[in-house]
């Protein structure tokens, strides 16, 4: 409701829809170019590209270190994801459904790492995880990474089940549901677009994410954003716009199924609560 | 006697230092139509969860069938709940969520589909099975919610306020199809409502609830014409109060009190009823009659104000006129005694002075 309201009032207000147009050409203009150059036939990172080929692309997907951070990322991205829904879930329904006291804080304590500046969590992971409990870089990350996904988690399925009428439940019970089976046959059903939401928006945010993935990479277990941080910092050949580009396509093609599946306004709506 | 269908023994309902509910005593008969009925807030809801099993009660016992229930989880009780957003599930048909209750209880598919047809055929919604609850008016989605909670065939039906999103009309509509669903069930019936007219249409035994606590039960028949106090006679309608000569309270409703000219004879009054003088202030016409304000002097010697429906049709005597002096005739079988204590019987006497500043609650 309120995302049609704003709509409609940026159409009709003209310093909001000027700010709203040039919003998009600063968020989608860069990506154009980081595109076009993808498709260079020539050897430098330039605008516009010399000539049109699909080298880079052949070289981004030959290319050992980006293909095994495609792996690694997929992994973390994938495994973070559903322990943050897994953790998130049920911190939800306490929130919406307990009875318990002093919800608010339980709230604020699972929205803080959103507030909380990543670099902090990062420093603080690895000293007492890293140094002092001797983790692995692996095991660290993906506690980084559910960490980093739980607000998301725990807001987006939260707002799907604040628009659920909490009767619901009782009267699946009344009709002789257990606990669990209501949890299973209502409640589940109700969580559904907010947990593919959280799902899709925690994924993305995973896969994405450079200030975690930067402070506690090692030498063998390393994201593809920072192995394509490093990659920058060496060599300004085209293959990294190519990287990028396939990574864009992917995301476009997980997008459509999100909006085929459960539609964007569903997810975003689950946002802005 | 027969055991009744459920029992409230002493059960109170406490939300931090609020007492919603406070230690009721409440049987429900069996067969029966039971409201519960009072103004908002007054703790029905409290009520009604408490006995489908959704909030424990802080202190008594529910018995239902005679056992004891009172710490059995809902989905043990077997009672059929209709609530007031109907919570009708979105995402099934209107035939799944009507056979959710037979499949949660393991009832083979086919008996399944025919209890839910059954139970569709008995709220007039067979043909709707397919469609989804959005897809539905108000009103179906209420049958449907009517439907799903029979289905499971349960001890009680409990319904909360299960007209009160209803237009006028089709409410006045579904008193009928409800009343007719229980007696063609021979289901026992609790029906919450904070509508008098609702409660004196429906029930078998109504029960009159304020602050947490139960004032009056009863019959309809045996409730309307004695109210036990003034909150009572309030909700009912009563628009008249009068403190007697011997310092009793007395109600009576505005269609039965009578305007008479200033100089009938008090003899008028043999049968019994209060004769008192009184001036017209206004009048107001309302098609069917007219609704006549006056000031009197109560038999107390109290200035009250007072309302009176006047039908020229059936009335005796000249059309009053604002400014009037006039005769006023409560007759006695139309006078309710009222009690100051709540807790009282409806006709037992009271020698309190007191009487006249009875609690007069607000009443939504
Ligand atoms: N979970 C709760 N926590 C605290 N107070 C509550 C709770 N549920 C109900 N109450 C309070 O208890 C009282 C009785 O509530 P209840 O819902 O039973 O009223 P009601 O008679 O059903 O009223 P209405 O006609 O408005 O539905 C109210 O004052 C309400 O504010
Ligand atoms: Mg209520």
């Amino acid at each position: 409701m309120s995302a049609v309201m704003s709509r409609t009032a940026r159409l009709r207000h003209p310093v909001a829809g000027t700010l709203a147009v040039a919003g998009y050409v600063v968020m989608i203009v860069p990506i154009l170019f980081v595109v076009a150059t993808a498709f260079t036939a020539g050897s430098t990172l330039r605008f516009p590209p010399d000539g049109l080929s699909l080298r880079w692309f052949g070289e981004a997907v030959a290319y050992t270190p980006f293909m095994e951070a495609v792996v690694s990322s997929l992994q973390l991205a994938v495994l973070a994801t559903g322990l943050a829904l897994l953790l998130g879930v049920p911190v939800t329904l306490a929130i919406h459904r307990g009875k318990i006291p002093g919800k608010g804080l339980l709230e604020g304590l699972f929205l803080s790492p959103l507030v909380v500046p990543e670099l902090v969590v990062g420093l603080a992971l690895y000293q007492q995880l890293m140094i002092g409990l001797r983790l692995d870089n692996f095991t660290t990350l993906l506690l980084g990474h559910t960490a980093l996904l739980l607000p998301y988690a725990v807001r987006v399925t939260g707002a799907s089940l604040a628009l659920a009428d909490p009767a619901l439940e009782e009267a699946a019970r009344g009709l002789g549901a257990s606990p669990l089976r209501a949890f299973v046959t209502v409640t589940l059903p109700m969580l559904r677009p907010g947990l593919i939401s959280a799902g899709l928006l925690g994924f993305v945010t995973s896969f994405n994410n450079v200030p975690l993935s930067l402070l506690l990479q090692t030498r063998d277990f390393r994201t593809l954003p920072v192995t394509m941080l490093d990659y920058v910092q060496q060599s300004y050949d085209p293959m990294v716009a190519a990287a990028s580009t396939l990574v864009l396509a992917a995301t476009v093609v997980v997008a459509i199924v999100a909006e085929r599946t459960v539609g964007f306004a569903k997810i975003f709506g689950g946002i802005n609560r | 006697m027969t055991t009744p269908a459920a029992e409230l023994v002493g059960v109170s309902q406490r939300f931090g230092s609020f007492t919603a509910v406070d230690s009721i005593d409440l049987q429900i008969p069996r067969g029966r139509l039971t409201t519960l009925l009072g103004p908002s807030g007054c703790g029905k809801t409290t009520t009604l969860r408490m006995l489908a099993g959704y909030s424990a009660p802080t202190s008594g016992r529910i018995l239902i069938d005679g056992d004891d229930a009172t710490r059995l989880p809902p989905e043990k009780r077997n009672l059929g709940m209709v609530f007031q957003s109907y919570a009708l599930f979105p995402h099934m048909t209107v035939a799944d969520n009507v056979a959710y209750g037979p499949k949660m209880r393991k009832v083979p598919a086919a008996e399944r589909r025919r209890r839910a047809g059954e139970a569709l055929e008995l709220v007039g919604l067979a043909h709707l099975a397919d469609r989804k609850p959005k897809q539905l008016s108000g009103g179906q989605q209420q049958r449907v919610a009517l439907a799903r909670a029979i289905a499971i065939r349960p001890r009680l039906l409990l319904l909360d306020e299960p007209l009160s999103n209803l237009d006028a009309r089709l409410r006045v509509q579904m008193r009928a199809e409800i009343r007719r669903i229980q007696s063609e069930t021979g289901l026992t019936v609790v029906l919450v409502t904070h509508d008098q007219d609702e409660a004196l249409e429906m029930s078998d035994e109504m029960v009159l609830m304020r602050s947490g606590k139960i004032v009056q039960s009863g019959a309809p028949r045996d409730v309307f014409p004695a109210p036990a106090d003034r909150f009572v006679a309030e909700f009912l309608g009563y628009e008249n109060f009068l403190t007697l000569a011997d310092g009793r309270q007395a109600a009576v409703r505005p269609e039965h009190l009578r305007v008479l000219p200033a100089d009938t004879s008090a003899a008028t009054s043999a049968d019994g009823g209060i004769v008192l003088d009184a001036v017209v202030l206004d009048v107001a016409y309302r098609g069917v009659d007219l609704l006549v304000t006056l000031e009197a002097t109560d038999p107390a010697g109290n200035a009250v104000r007072l309302l009176a429906d006047h039908r020229a049709d059936t009335a005796t005597g000249p059309t009053p006129s604002a400014g009037d002096r006039v005769r006023l005739l409560a007759p006695e079988a139309r006078l309710a005694h009222l009690s100051a204590d709540s807790t009282a019987a409806p006709t037992a006497p009271t020698t309190a002075p007191t009487a006249s500043t009875a609690p007069t609650e607000g009443i939504s």
